[in-house]
């Protein structure tokens, strides 16, 4: 039975998602590594210590090179609107799989949008306080401090919506991971978690 | 003499990492001393520990003070600076002696992220173990005396060690051994405690009368020790009158990375546990998001 694919994310975008995600996941096992001495042993997915520390902030460079893209990319599809406020009004049935009671999403839901919002003043976050870490000779002692306060902070919610992104791209909606592999999805897919998008890519 | 360097903490190391035997140690806990009054200012500690540390050579030049080096540096772990204040209507010198204090909470240690880069011995000595050290220089930050240097080409920091080599076998530190004056001592945390409320009644009844000990309480004291004559004057020797371990950012992130781990746990669990309750989401089973009432799907 072969059914209908639709395009859902060219491959410009999935070069991107990917450069995000694979330094995001980089940054945030070294960190981590950096900030829990249980974890130190992660900084060898950077060569150890030494190593990991001095290209940690590299990698973040990279990291905000490809998530400046994305926000420049995505952002016209992100803004939220009526239908948006409803959909988040009702997130626990979103959250209970009593679907009926969602309104229809576009071709990103209200959770997405904010997970995208989130993620990118969070890298605004890190980009400003890893910037005073990298170069500590500059400030003072105190204001690294709490720079370093804000860098784990940052690390912290984008670490646990990290948890709920893969989550739901993977396991728990099956058919979506694709969408970021191969850039396609089922039309069934897309009717059942996107509807409107549906409409409007099969719209004749 | 066998339990002077047994272990009391390592940085980012939880405490049961800690050898045993250091807790059994009821070894000797050591302690420096430095009379500032009975300092004249001639650097022979700054050369003996050039010397006795083999840090080498750092051409300097005249900036209009007796101090042979603005700042410390990665091989200058001893710098007398000669804070030039004027004391009723005279000038003086109010040298401050500028190395690691020793801390007996040492702020560096507790902002280290690699373990094993900074230890501290159950003698009170704290020492950098470069090998272990990773260069991210969080140390600098941590320490409330702004006592590590980095050095940009090895990406390591360093600073005095107390001549740890030397204190292992029994020896004083360099500095200590060359003191023209002895103004410098050296022994145990408790005699040199007691010498120096000796040394500040000597002071008081030279007519010192704000004579005191520096030996913070902010750090759990310190294991080099200052008597200054002036002790209303910290600021002018560089001292800081208040100076802690561990400053509101840093307990605000120690229990933030504690909370922190939970949660992270908490939502990796939380995403297991709901996919037990719930399961992949098929497509059959449901109807798409929206079908029921609040459905609004703008008719085109
Ligand atoms: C975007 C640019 C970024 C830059 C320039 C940057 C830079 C730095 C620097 C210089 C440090 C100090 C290194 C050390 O502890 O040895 C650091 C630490 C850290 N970084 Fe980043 N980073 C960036 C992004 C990220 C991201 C995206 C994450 C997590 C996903 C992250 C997580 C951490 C954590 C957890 C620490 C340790 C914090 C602590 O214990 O105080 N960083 N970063
Ligand atoms: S003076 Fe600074 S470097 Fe020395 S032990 Fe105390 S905190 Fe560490
Ligand atoms: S620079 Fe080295 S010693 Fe200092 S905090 Fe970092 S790893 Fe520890």
């Amino acid at each position: 039975m072969a059914e209908r694919l639709l395009t859902r994310f060219t491959f410009f975008e999935r070069i991107l998602h990917w450069v995000v995600g694979v330094t995001f996941v980089l940054l945030l096992a070294t960190g981590l590594a950096f900030a829990y001495p249980a974890l130190f042993w992660l900084t060898a997915l950077l060569g150890g210590g030494p190593s990991a520390r001095a290209l940690h902030p590299w990698v973040g460079m990279l990291f905000t090179a490809g998530m400046g893209a994305m926000l420049a990319v995505w952002f016209r599809d992100m803004f939220l609107s009526g239908t948006d406020r409803r959909w988040l009004r009702a997130i626990r049935h979103y959250a209970t799989r009593d679907t009926a009671k969602v309104p229809p999403a576009g071709k990103y839901n209200a959770g997405q949008k904010m997970f995208f919002w989130v993620q990118g003043a969070l890298a605004v976050v890190f980009v400003v306080s890893g910037a005073a870490l990298w170069f500590p000779a500059a400030f003072g002692a105190a204001f690294l401090q709490w720079m370093r306060l804000a860098h784990y902070l940052a690390t912290l919610g984008g670490g646990l919506f990290l948890i709920v992104h893969v989550y739901l791209g993977t396991v728990a909606y099956p058919g979506t991971a694709r969408a970021m592999i191969d850039g396609t999805v089922t039309e069934r897919w897309a009717r059942h978690h996107h509807p409107r998008w549906h409409e409007e890519q099969t719209r004749p | 003499m066998t339990d002077t360097l047994s272990i009391r903490r390592v940085s980012a190391s939880p405490d049961a990492y800690i050898p045993i035997s250091a807790l059994r140690s009821g070894g000797p806990t050591y302690a420096k001393l430095v009379d500032i009054g009975a300092c004249i200012g001639c650097k022979g500690c700054e050369v003996a520990c050039k010397e006795w540390n083999d840090l080498g050579v750092e051409p300097t030049a005249n900036f209009g003070s007796y101090q042979s080096h603005r700042d410390l540096s990665p091989k200058t772990w001893l710098l007398m600076r000669f804070n030039e204040v004027e004391v009723d209507g005279n000038l003086n010198w109010l040298i401050k002696k500028d190395a690691c204090l020793h801390c007996e909470e040492p702020g560096c240690l507790f902002a280290c992220p690699a373990p094993g880069a900074i230890v501290q011995y159950t003698n009170g000595i704290v020492d950098f173990n470069q090998e272990n050290c990773i260069g991210c220089q969080y140390c600098v930050t941590g320490c409330p005396f702004d006592i590590p240097r980095f050095d940009a080409a090895t990406r390591k920091v360093s600073k005095c060690n107390m001549c740890v080599d030397r204190v292992e076998v029994g020896l004083e530190p360099a500095c200590v051994k060359t003191c023209p004056t002895n103004a410098i001592s050296w022994g145990s945390k408790r005699d040199m405690l007691a010498l120096a409320d000796q040394k500040v009644e000597t002071l008081n009844a030279r007519g010192y009368e704000n004579a005191a000990v520096y030996n913070p309480a902010g750090v759990g004291g310190t294991h080099m020790m200052y008597v200054v004559p002036h002790g209303d004057r910290l600021g002018d020797y560089s001292l800081p009158s208040d100076p802690t371990a561990s400053p509101a950012p840093m307990t605000a992130l120690g229990f933030m990375k504690r909370m922190g781990a939970y949660l992270m746990g908490f939502g990796v669990l939380g995403t297991l546990v709901h996919f037990l309750r719930y399961g992949p989401e098929r497509l059959e089973e449901h109807g798409g998001h929206g079908d029921g009432p609040a459905r609004e799907v703008p008719s085109a």
